[in-house]
Protein backbone atom coordinates (compact mmCIF):
# COMPACT_ATOMS: atom_id res chain seq x y z
CA UNK A 1 0.00 0.00 0.00
CA UNK A 2 2.67 2.45 0.05
CA UNK A 3 2.99 3.17 -3.30
CA UNK A 4 -0.33 4.69 -2.93
CA UNK A 5 0.42 7.00 -0.55
CA UNK A 6 2.54 8.84 -2.76
CA UNK A 7 0.53 9.26 -5.81
CA UNK A 8 -0.58 12.86 -5.91
CA UNK A 9 -4.73 14.06 -5.88
CA UNK A 10 -4.10 14.43 -9.80
CA UNK A 11 -2.90 10.88 -10.64
CA UNK A 12 -5.50 9.24 -8.33
CA UNK A 13 -8.22 11.12 -10.43
CA UNK A 14 -6.79 10.15 -13.43
CA UNK A 15 -6.46 6.27 -11.85
CA UNK A 16 -10.28 6.35 -10.62
CA UNK A 17 -11.53 7.77 -14.32
CA UNK A 18 -9.16 5.46 -16.03
CA UNK A 19 -10.66 2.26 -13.66
CA UNK A 20 -14.45 4.18 -14.35
CA UNK A 21 -13.74 3.90 -17.96
CA UNK A 22 -13.17 0.24 -18.03
CA UNK A 23 -15.92 -0.55 -16.33
CA UNK A 24 -17.96 0.90 -18.79
CA UNK A 25 -16.06 -0.74 -20.97
CA UNK A 26 -17.58 -4.27 -19.42
CA UNK A 27 -20.87 -2.19 -18.04
CA UNK A 28 -22.83 -3.07 -21.65
CA UNK A 29 -24.99 -0.27 -23.05
CA UNK A 30 -26.80 2.15 -20.85
CA UNK A 31 -30.37 2.61 -20.54
CA UNK A 32 -31.96 4.19 -23.89
CA UNK A 33 -35.35 4.47 -23.02
CA UNK A 34 -37.91 1.52 -24.39
CA UNK A 35 -38.27 -0.41 -21.43
CA UNK A 36 -40.39 1.45 -18.43
CA UNK A 37 -42.41 0.37 -15.51
CA UNK A 38 -45.99 1.10 -15.61
CA UNK A 39 -48.16 1.50 -12.46
CA UNK A 40 -51.22 -0.56 -13.76
CA UNK A 41 -53.64 0.06 -10.76
CA UNK A 42 -53.35 4.06 -11.70
CA UNK A 43 -53.78 3.52 -15.06
CA UNK A 44 -56.73 1.37 -14.73
CA UNK A 45 -58.40 4.02 -12.43
CA UNK A 46 -57.54 6.70 -14.90
CA UNK A 47 -59.80 4.67 -17.93
CA UNK A 48 -62.58 3.64 -15.28
CA UNK A 49 -62.84 7.25 -14.31
CA UNK A 50 -62.32 8.64 -18.27
CA UNK A 51 -60.50 11.63 -16.60
CA UNK A 52 -58.02 10.94 -19.79
CA UNK A 53 -61.22 12.11 -22.31
CA UNK A 54 -61.43 14.79 -24.02
CA UNK A 55 -65.14 15.42 -25.74
CA UNK A 56 -65.24 17.01 -29.16
CA UNK A 57 -67.04 19.98 -28.26
CA UNK A 58 -64.76 20.59 -25.59
CA UNK A 59 -61.75 20.31 -28.31
CA UNK A 60 -63.94 22.25 -30.67
CA UNK A 61 -63.94 24.99 -28.18
CA UNK A 62 -60.44 25.03 -27.60
CA UNK A 63 -59.44 24.98 -31.06
CA UNK A 64 -61.96 28.60 -31.41
CA UNK A 65 -60.32 30.21 -28.26
CA UNK A 66 -57.07 29.41 -30.32
CA UNK A 67 -55.82 27.62 -26.99
CA UNK A 68 -51.99 27.08 -27.77
CA UNK A 69 -51.48 24.88 -24.38
CA UNK A 70 -51.72 21.77 -25.89
CA UNK A 71 -51.13 19.72 -29.00
CA UNK A 72 -53.53 18.15 -30.90
CA UNK A 73 -51.64 14.44 -32.92
CA UNK A 74 -53.84 12.76 -35.63
CA UNK A 75 -52.80 8.90 -35.20
CA UNK A 76 -54.09 8.06 -39.12
CA UNK A 77 -52.26 7.62 -42.28
CA UNK A 78 -50.52 10.36 -44.05
CA UNK A 79 -52.92 10.26 -46.64
CA UNK A 80 -55.93 10.19 -44.47
CA UNK A 81 -54.37 13.29 -42.56
CA UNK A 82 -54.20 14.80 -46.20
CA UNK A 83 -57.84 14.45 -46.69
CA UNK A 84 -58.92 15.72 -43.84
CA UNK A 85 -57.99 16.67 -40.13
CA UNK A 86 -59.29 18.65 -37.17
CA UNK A 87 -57.87 21.96 -37.52
CA UNK A 88 -54.36 22.58 -35.22
CA UNK A 89 -53.27 18.96 -35.61
CA UNK A 90 -50.35 17.29 -36.17
CA UNK A 91 -49.77 13.60 -37.87
CA UNK A 92 -47.32 11.04 -36.71
CA UNK A 93 -48.34 7.15 -36.43
CA UNK A 94 -48.15 5.14 -34.19
CA UNK A 95 -44.40 3.29 -34.09
CA UNK A 96 -43.33 6.93 -35.29
CA UNK A 97 -44.54 8.37 -32.05
CA UNK A 98 -41.68 6.81 -30.30
CA UNK A 99 -39.58 9.57 -31.59
CA UNK A 100 -41.87 12.50 -32.06
CA UNK A 101 -40.66 15.60 -30.39
CA UNK A 102 -43.37 15.79 -27.70
CA UNK A 103 -42.69 16.53 -23.76
CA UNK A 104 -43.37 15.12 -20.84
CA UNK A 105 -44.73 17.81 -19.24
CA UNK A 106 -46.79 18.71 -22.58
CA UNK A 107 -50.83 18.35 -22.75
CA UNK A 108 -51.46 15.62 -25.56
CA UNK A 109 -54.41 14.91 -27.33
CA UNK A 110 -54.35 11.97 -29.30
CA UNK A 111 -57.26 11.20 -31.88
CA UNK A 112 -57.82 8.32 -34.84
CA UNK A 113 -60.70 7.19 -36.91
CA UNK A 114 -62.68 5.52 -34.09
CA UNK A 115 -60.71 5.45 -30.62
CA UNK A 116 -58.94 2.25 -30.61
CA UNK A 117 -55.66 3.52 -32.00
CA UNK A 118 -55.69 6.18 -29.84
CA UNK A 119 -55.87 4.55 -26.32
CA UNK A 120 -52.98 1.96 -27.33
CA UNK A 121 -50.87 5.43 -28.49
CA UNK A 122 -52.32 6.64 -25.05
CA UNK A 123 -51.49 3.21 -23.09
CA UNK A 124 -47.56 3.63 -24.63
CA UNK A 125 -47.22 7.37 -23.88
CA UNK A 126 -48.50 6.65 -20.44
CA UNK A 127 -46.16 4.33 -19.60
CA UNK A 128 -43.12 5.99 -20.87
CA UNK A 129 -44.06 9.03 -18.44
CA UNK A 130 -46.00 11.29 -20.53
CA UNK A 131 -48.40 12.70 -17.59
CA UNK A 132 -51.00 14.68 -19.90
CA UNK A 133 -52.23 12.41 -22.11
CA UNK A 134 -55.54 12.22 -23.42
CA UNK A 135 -57.91 10.91 -25.90
CA UNK A 136 -60.06 12.75 -27.98
CA UNK A 137 -63.98 10.17 -27.15
CA UNK A 138 -64.93 8.27 -29.80
CA UNK A 139 -62.41 10.00 -32.02
CA UNK A 140 -62.82 11.47 -35.52
CA UNK A 141 -66.03 9.64 -36.02
CA UNK A 142 -67.67 11.24 -33.00
CA UNK A 143 -66.09 14.50 -34.36
CA UNK A 144 -68.05 14.00 -37.38
CA UNK A 145 -71.23 13.78 -35.92
CA UNK A 146 -71.02 16.15 -33.17
CA UNK A 147 -69.13 19.01 -35.13
CA UNK A 148 -69.22 18.63 -38.68
CA UNK A 149 -72.53 17.17 -39.47
CA UNK A 150 -74.73 17.45 -36.06
CA UNK A 151 -78.77 16.53 -36.39
CA UNK A 152 -81.28 17.08 -33.98
CA UNK A 153 -84.51 15.23 -34.15
CA UNK A 154 -87.99 16.91 -35.30
CA UNK A 155 -89.37 16.32 -32.36
CA UNK A 156 -86.35 18.23 -29.93
CA UNK A 157 -87.46 20.58 -27.20
CA UNK A 158 -86.89 24.38 -26.45
CA UNK A 159 -83.62 23.65 -24.50
CA UNK A 160 -82.76 20.75 -27.39
CA UNK A 161 -82.88 23.68 -29.69
CA UNK A 162 -81.22 26.50 -28.05
CA UNK A 163 -78.55 24.52 -27.44
CA UNK A 164 -78.56 23.03 -30.91
CA UNK A 165 -77.99 26.38 -32.19
CA UNK A 166 -74.69 27.06 -30.72
CA UNK A 167 -73.28 23.68 -31.71
CA UNK A 168 -74.72 24.82 -35.15
CA UNK A 169 -72.22 28.04 -34.98
CA UNK A 170 -69.61 26.33 -33.68
CA UNK A 171 -70.04 23.48 -36.83
CA UNK A 172 -69.93 26.09 -39.25
CA UNK A 173 -66.86 27.44 -37.41
CA UNK A 174 -64.92 24.06 -38.84
CA UNK A 175 -66.78 24.25 -42.23
CA UNK A 176 -69.41 21.34 -41.68
CA UNK A 177 -73.10 20.67 -42.03
CA UNK A 178 -75.05 20.85 -39.63
CA UNK A 179 -78.94 19.17 -40.27
CA UNK A 180 -82.36 19.13 -38.67
CA UNK A 181 -84.56 16.75 -38.66
CA UNK A 182 -85.46 13.56 -40.45
CA UNK A 183 -83.40 10.19 -40.70
CA UNK A 184 -83.24 10.40 -44.85
CA UNK A 185 -80.18 12.70 -44.03
CA UNK A 186 -78.40 9.84 -41.81
CA UNK A 187 -78.34 7.81 -44.92
CA UNK A 188 -77.35 10.89 -47.45
CA UNK A 189 -73.54 10.25 -48.27
CA UNK A 190 -73.34 13.14 -50.50
CA UNK A 191 -72.13 15.13 -47.66
CA UNK A 192 -69.14 16.36 -48.12
CA UNK A 193 -66.54 16.50 -45.97
CA UNK A 194 -64.88 19.96 -45.38
CA UNK A 195 -62.07 21.77 -47.69
CA UNK A 196 -58.61 21.56 -46.07
CA UNK A 197 -58.70 25.58 -46.47
CA UNK A 198 -60.87 25.23 -43.26
CA UNK A 199 -57.23 24.64 -41.70
CA UNK A 200 -56.68 28.24 -41.80
CA UNK A 201 -57.43 29.12 -37.77
CA UNK A 202 -55.18 26.00 -37.30
CA UNK A 203 -52.20 26.87 -39.04
CA UNK A 204 -51.66 30.75 -37.64
CA UNK A 205 -52.12 28.60 -34.31
CA UNK A 206 -49.21 25.81 -35.33
CA UNK A 207 -46.86 28.12 -36.21
CA UNK A 208 -47.68 30.65 -33.20
CA UNK A 209 -46.10 27.74 -31.24
CA UNK A 210 -42.24 28.21 -30.80
CA UNK A 211 -40.85 24.87 -30.99
CA UNK A 212 -38.53 24.89 -27.75
CA UNK A 213 -34.72 25.28 -28.57
CA UNK A 214 -32.31 23.53 -26.59
CA UNK A 215 -28.26 22.98 -27.11
CA UNK A 216 -26.28 25.83 -26.04
CA UNK B 1 -36.71 9.40 -10.13
CA UNK B 2 -35.98 10.20 -13.35
CA UNK B 3 -33.78 12.01 -15.69
CA UNK B 4 -33.46 14.48 -17.61
CA UNK B 5 -36.01 16.69 -14.95
CA UNK B 6 -37.17 18.77 -17.18
CA UNK B 7 -38.55 16.37 -19.89
CA UNK B 8 -40.10 14.34 -17.16
CA UNK B 9 -42.02 16.97 -16.44
CA UNK B 10 -40.78 17.64 -12.72
CA UNK B 11 -40.95 21.25 -13.44
CA UNK B 12 -41.93 23.61 -15.25
CA UNK B 13 -40.65 26.21 -17.66
CA UNK B 14 -40.02 29.20 -15.11
CA UNK B 15 -38.61 26.60 -13.03
CA UNK B 16 -36.19 25.53 -15.26
CA UNK B 17 -35.06 29.03 -15.66
CA UNK B 18 -34.46 29.49 -12.15
CA UNK B 19 -32.20 25.66 -12.23
CA UNK B 20 -30.42 27.36 -15.74
CA UNK B 21 -29.69 30.38 -13.62
CA UNK B 22 -27.87 28.40 -10.61
CA UNK B 23 -25.94 26.23 -12.87
CA UNK B 24 -24.72 29.18 -14.67
CA UNK B 25 -23.88 31.31 -11.49
CA UNK B 26 -21.61 27.69 -10.28
CA UNK B 27 -20.45 27.33 -13.91
CA UNK B 28 -18.99 31.04 -14.16
CA UNK B 29 -17.93 31.02 -10.44
CA UNK B 30 -15.56 27.61 -11.38
CA UNK B 31 -14.12 28.69 -14.75
CA UNK B 32 -13.01 31.81 -12.61
CA UNK B 33 -11.38 30.16 -10.25
CA UNK B 34 -9.76 27.76 -12.76
CA UNK B 35 -7.87 31.43 -13.90
CA UNK B 36 -10.06 31.11 -17.34
CA UNK B 37 -10.94 34.89 -16.41
CA UNK B 38 -7.44 35.54 -17.37
CA UNK B 39 -6.93 36.14 -21.33
CA UNK B 40 -2.96 36.00 -20.39
CA UNK B 41 -3.66 32.27 -18.94
CA UNK B 42 -6.41 31.13 -21.75
CA UNK B 43 -3.92 32.38 -24.83
CA UNK B 44 -1.15 30.36 -22.78
CA UNK B 45 -2.27 27.03 -23.46
CA UNK B 46 -1.45 27.96 -26.99
CA UNK B 47 2.01 28.21 -26.50
CA UNK B 48 2.60 25.54 -24.58
CA UNK B 49 3.57 27.30 -21.52
CA UNK B 50 0.23 26.38 -19.42
CA UNK B 51 -1.71 23.72 -20.36
CA UNK B 52 -4.48 24.66 -17.76
CA UNK B 53 -7.23 24.72 -20.01
CA UNK B 54 -7.08 21.62 -21.57
CA UNK B 55 -6.98 19.94 -18.49
CA UNK B 56 -9.47 21.86 -16.75
CA UNK B 57 -11.54 20.83 -20.04
CA UNK B 58 -10.84 17.38 -20.17
CA UNK B 59 -11.60 16.53 -16.40
CA UNK B 60 -15.06 18.12 -16.94
CA UNK B 61 -15.62 15.98 -19.92
CA UNK B 62 -14.48 13.16 -18.58
CA UNK B 63 -16.82 13.67 -15.12
CA UNK B 64 -19.75 14.40 -17.10
CA UNK B 65 -19.70 11.92 -19.21
CA UNK B 66 -18.88 9.16 -16.83
CA UNK B 67 -21.38 10.47 -14.52
CA UNK B 68 -23.87 10.42 -17.10
CA UNK B 69 -23.03 6.96 -18.80
CA UNK B 70 -23.21 5.39 -15.16
CA UNK B 71 -26.44 7.42 -14.17
CA UNK B 72 -28.05 6.18 -17.35
CA UNK B 73 -26.60 2.66 -16.83
CA UNK B 74 -28.45 2.76 -13.47
CA UNK B 75 -31.86 3.62 -15.05
CA UNK B 76 -31.68 7.21 -13.62
CA UNK B 77 -31.21 9.13 -16.74
CA UNK B 78 -33.05 8.43 -20.06
CA UNK B 79 -30.47 8.79 -22.72
CA UNK B 80 -32.48 9.09 -25.52
CA UNK B 81 -34.03 12.27 -24.18
CA UNK B 82 -30.81 14.18 -23.95
CA UNK B 83 -30.49 16.81 -26.60
CA UNK B 84 -27.90 15.82 -28.96
CA UNK B 85 -27.15 18.66 -31.61
CA UNK B 86 -27.73 18.09 -34.93
CA UNK B 87 -24.15 17.98 -37.00
CA UNK B 88 -23.76 19.77 -40.09
CA UNK B 89 -20.03 18.66 -41.05
CA UNK B 90 -18.39 21.32 -43.18
CA UNK B 91 -20.22 24.48 -41.62
CA UNK B 92 -19.17 23.28 -38.12
CA UNK B 93 -15.88 22.75 -39.12
CA UNK B 94 -15.79 26.07 -40.84
CA UNK B 95 -17.62 27.58 -37.32
CA UNK B 96 -14.40 25.42 -35.06
CA UNK B 97 -12.12 26.99 -37.15
CA UNK B 98 -13.16 30.80 -36.82
CA UNK B 99 -13.51 30.12 -32.91
CA UNK B 100 -10.65 28.71 -32.56
CA UNK B 101 -8.56 31.68 -34.23
CA UNK B 102 -10.81 34.41 -32.47
CA UNK B 103 -9.67 32.33 -29.65
CA UNK B 104 -5.97 32.56 -29.89
CA UNK B 105 -6.64 36.58 -31.15
CA UNK B 106 -8.61 37.49 -28.40
CA UNK B 107 -7.40 35.21 -25.70
CA UNK B 108 -11.06 34.04 -24.73
CA UNK B 109 -13.76 31.93 -25.79
CA UNK B 110 -17.34 32.74 -25.77
CA UNK B 111 -17.98 31.81 -22.41
CA UNK B 112 -14.86 32.62 -20.63
CA UNK B 113 -14.98 36.65 -21.80
CA UNK B 114 -18.43 36.80 -19.83
CA UNK B 115 -16.45 35.63 -16.95
CA UNK B 116 -13.42 37.98 -17.40
CA UNK B 117 -16.27 40.73 -17.70
CA UNK B 118 -17.82 40.07 -14.65
CA UNK B 119 -13.92 40.39 -13.09
CA UNK B 120 -13.50 43.96 -14.91
CA UNK B 121 -11.21 42.60 -17.32
CA UNK B 122 -11.67 46.03 -20.32
CA UNK B 123 -10.73 43.87 -22.87
CA UNK B 124 -13.01 40.73 -22.21
CA UNK B 125 -15.22 43.91 -22.85
CA UNK B 126 -14.00 44.67 -26.05
CA UNK B 127 -14.11 40.79 -26.63
CA UNK B 128 -18.25 40.83 -25.44
CA UNK B 129 -18.65 44.26 -27.72
CA UNK B 130 -17.26 42.46 -30.83
CA UNK B 131 -19.10 39.24 -29.89
CA UNK B 132 -22.38 40.73 -30.38
CA UNK B 133 -21.13 43.08 -33.29
CA UNK B 134 -20.45 39.96 -35.26
CA UNK B 135 -24.40 38.31 -34.26
CA UNK B 136 -25.07 41.16 -35.59
CA UNK B 137 -23.56 41.19 -38.74
CA UNK B 138 -24.05 37.68 -39.35
CA UNK B 139 -27.79 37.97 -38.69
CA UNK B 140 -27.64 40.47 -42.12
CA UNK B 141 -25.79 38.79 -44.22
CA UNK B 142 -27.09 35.25 -43.44
CA UNK B 143 -29.16 34.82 -46.49
CA UNK B 144 -25.72 34.85 -48.34
CA UNK B 145 -24.41 31.77 -46.23
CA UNK B 146 -27.71 30.24 -45.61
CA UNK B 147 -26.77 27.45 -48.16
CA UNK B 148 -23.65 26.71 -46.62
CA UNK B 149 -25.02 26.85 -43.12
CA UNK B 150 -27.56 23.90 -43.73
CA UNK B 151 -25.34 21.93 -45.76
CA UNK B 152 -23.66 18.07 -45.62
CA UNK B 153 -26.06 17.85 -42.52
CA UNK B 154 -25.98 14.30 -40.82
CA UNK B 155 -28.50 14.93 -38.29
CA UNK B 156 -28.36 14.15 -34.31
CA UNK B 157 -25.67 11.59 -34.99
CA UNK B 158 -23.52 10.41 -31.76
CA UNK B 159 -20.05 8.69 -32.10
CA UNK B 160 -20.97 5.09 -31.19
CA UNK B 161 -23.57 5.35 -33.74
CA UNK B 162 -21.21 6.59 -36.02
CA UNK B 163 -18.38 4.25 -35.38
CA UNK B 164 -21.15 1.30 -34.44
CA UNK B 165 -19.26 0.87 -31.24
CA UNK B 166 -21.11 0.65 -27.96
CA UNK B 167 -21.10 3.47 -25.47
CA UNK B 168 -18.76 1.76 -23.49
CA UNK B 169 -15.96 1.69 -25.93
CA UNK B 170 -15.87 5.35 -26.46
CA UNK B 171 -17.08 5.99 -22.97
CA UNK B 172 -12.78 4.23 -22.25
CA UNK B 173 -11.32 5.61 -25.45
CA UNK B 174 -12.44 9.14 -24.36
CA UNK B 175 -10.76 8.05 -20.69
CA UNK B 176 -7.56 7.01 -22.10
CA UNK B 177 -7.32 10.50 -24.68
CA UNK B 178 -7.89 12.00 -21.74
CA UNK B 179 -5.24 10.84 -19.72
CA UNK B 180 -3.15 10.98 -22.28
CA UNK B 181 -3.10 14.68 -23.02
CA UNK B 182 -2.86 15.24 -19.46
CA UNK B 183 0.72 13.21 -19.61
CA UNK B 184 1.33 15.14 -23.06
CA UNK B 185 0.62 18.38 -21.23
CA UNK B 186 2.72 18.09 -18.77
CA UNK B 187 5.33 16.85 -20.34
CA UNK B 188 5.34 19.98 -22.68
CA UNK B 189 5.12 22.57 -20.02
CA UNK B 190 8.05 21.08 -18.48
CA UNK B 191 10.04 21.23 -22.11
CA UNK B 192 8.65 25.27 -22.70
CA UNK B 193 9.67 26.09 -19.19
CA UNK B 194 13.24 24.39 -19.38
CA UNK B 195 13.22 26.09 -22.65
CA UNK B 196 13.05 29.13 -21.27
CA UNK B 197 14.70 28.81 -18.52
CA UNK B 198 17.83 28.06 -20.90
CA UNK B 199 17.01 31.13 -23.29
CA UNK B 200 17.14 33.48 -19.70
Amino acid sequence: MKWNIQWTLNKRLAATALCLGFLALIAGNPHEGGRYEIDSRELALIVDKEIDHVGALELADWIIQNKADYRLIDLRSEKEFNEYNIPTSENTTLTALETYPILRNEKIVLYSDGGIHSAQAWFLLRAKGYKGVYILRGGLEEWKDQILFPRIAENATKEELAAFERIKEISKFFGGTPQTGSNEAKSDVSIAMPKLEMKTPAKQGTTARKKKKEGC
Amino acid sequence: MNGPFYKYGMFNEEISLIVAFVIGIGFGFFLERAGFGSGRKLAAQFYFTDMSVLKVMFSAIVTAMLGVFFLSWMGFLDLSLVYVNPTFLLPQIAGGLLLGIGFVIGGYCPGTSAVACSTGRIDAMVYIGGIFAGIFLFGFVFPLFKDFYYSTPMGSITLPQLFNISYGTLVFTVVLMAVGAFVMAEWGEKKMAQKKGAEL
